[in-house]
């Protein structure tokens, strides 16, 4: 028993009180960074916003070059790899071993599926020569500042798309992890935590499409 | 130990229900063609419900210590700070002061 009991706690650190305590302790941490990526993608919001507010009428003109429905199927894919990834985590929590791979690689999946759209996206953008800053070359906008709208475009659509390849990074991780069996109900905080990583990247989207691909 | 919560399925799989519905409203509503700036107000509380939603139910902190929840609610106030104190100058400035060619 006193066997068992130290194996259960293997993970915990020395300067932890208990298994709990880390568990809570790494979570807060986690929120904090979380509190980090709230205002380093709100720098972006708030440009988004003083652009918007100074030039109202071009938003509404170079919004129509973006896809609703790509915008939207990409939502949908977010959304959809967001519950695979609690799935994960509820896996981890009843110590459904194979799950936990199963549920990460559907993730996975669907994180890729995201960012081949964005990525079909880009490349129609940049061959009619909408580029962002000077490179901007396409003349189906009629307004002097149409690059503007573009640049944070890209800037907004591109910082969300490296978060999402480094989400696919970490899950390929906790995939590697999870195969060899180191998550179990007592101790699975790196598939908690990168699944708030992976919800808050779902909610910048959420916030994103209404904003870039939705505008009248 | 309400840190280890497991979330009900039915509980996740009505959440991404919801937030798939509150998709097609949004662009439903997009389509409605609602005037300015309702169009954007409407478009923001929908979005605000749908980050209301993730957090609660696929981030947990429904069933989390309070603190947690507190930590995001104080990132949103200085989010709204960084933008009204920024707005103040950009929104208000002479017509002199605003002429940007690029």
């Amino acid at each position: 028993m006193a066997q068992a009991q130290s194996l259960e706690n293997a993970h915990v650190q020395h300067h932890f009180r208990s298994s709990d305590q880390q568990f809570s302790s790494s979570k807060l941490g986690m929120w904090l960074f979380l509190f980090t990526e709230v205002m380093f993608f709100g720098g972006l919001f708030v440009a988004y916003i003083i652009y918007r507010a100074w030039n109202p009428e071009l938003f509404t003109m170079a919004a129509t070059e973006l896809s609703t429905v790509l915008g939207g199927i990409n939502t949908v894919v977010l959304i959809g790899s967001s519950l695979t990834c609690a799935l994960a985590i509820r896996a981890a929590q009843t110590n459904n071993q194979k799950m936990i791979v199963n549920y990460l690689l559907v993730t996975i999946v669907l994180a890729t599926v995201f960012l081949v759209i964005k990525y079909f996206e880009y490349t129609a953008k940049f061959e009619v020569g909408i580029l962002p800053g000077g490179m901007y070359t396409f003349e189906g906008i009629d307004h002097p500042k149409a690059s503007v709208f573009f640049s944070i475009y890209y800037m907004m659509t591109g910082l969300h798309g490296i978060h999402v390849i480094i989400g696919i990074g970490l899950m390929i991780w906790l995939v590697v992890k999870a195969r060899a069996g180191a998550y179990s109900s007592a101790y699975y905080t790196p598939v908690e935590i990168t699944g708030l990583y992976w919800h808050l990247v779902d909610i910048i989207w959420i916030f994103l499409f209404p904003l870039m691909y939705l505008i009248d | 130990m309400s840190a280890h919560h497991i979330i009900p399925l039915k509980t996740l799989l009505s959440t991404t229900f919801a937030l798939v519905v509150l998709t097609v409203v949004t662009v439903a509503v997009f389509y409605l063609n609602i005037p300015a700036p309702f169009d954007v107000v409407v478009a923001l509380l929908l979005a605000s419900f749908k980050a209301t939603l993730v957090a609660m139910f696929f981030m947990g902190l429904y069933y989390d210590e309070k603190f947690n929840t507190v930590v995001l609610v104080f990132s949103l106030l200085f989010f709204l700070v960084f933008v009204g104190i920024t707005l103040l100058d950009t929104n208000f400035r002479d017509a002199g002061i605003n002429v940007w060619i690029p």
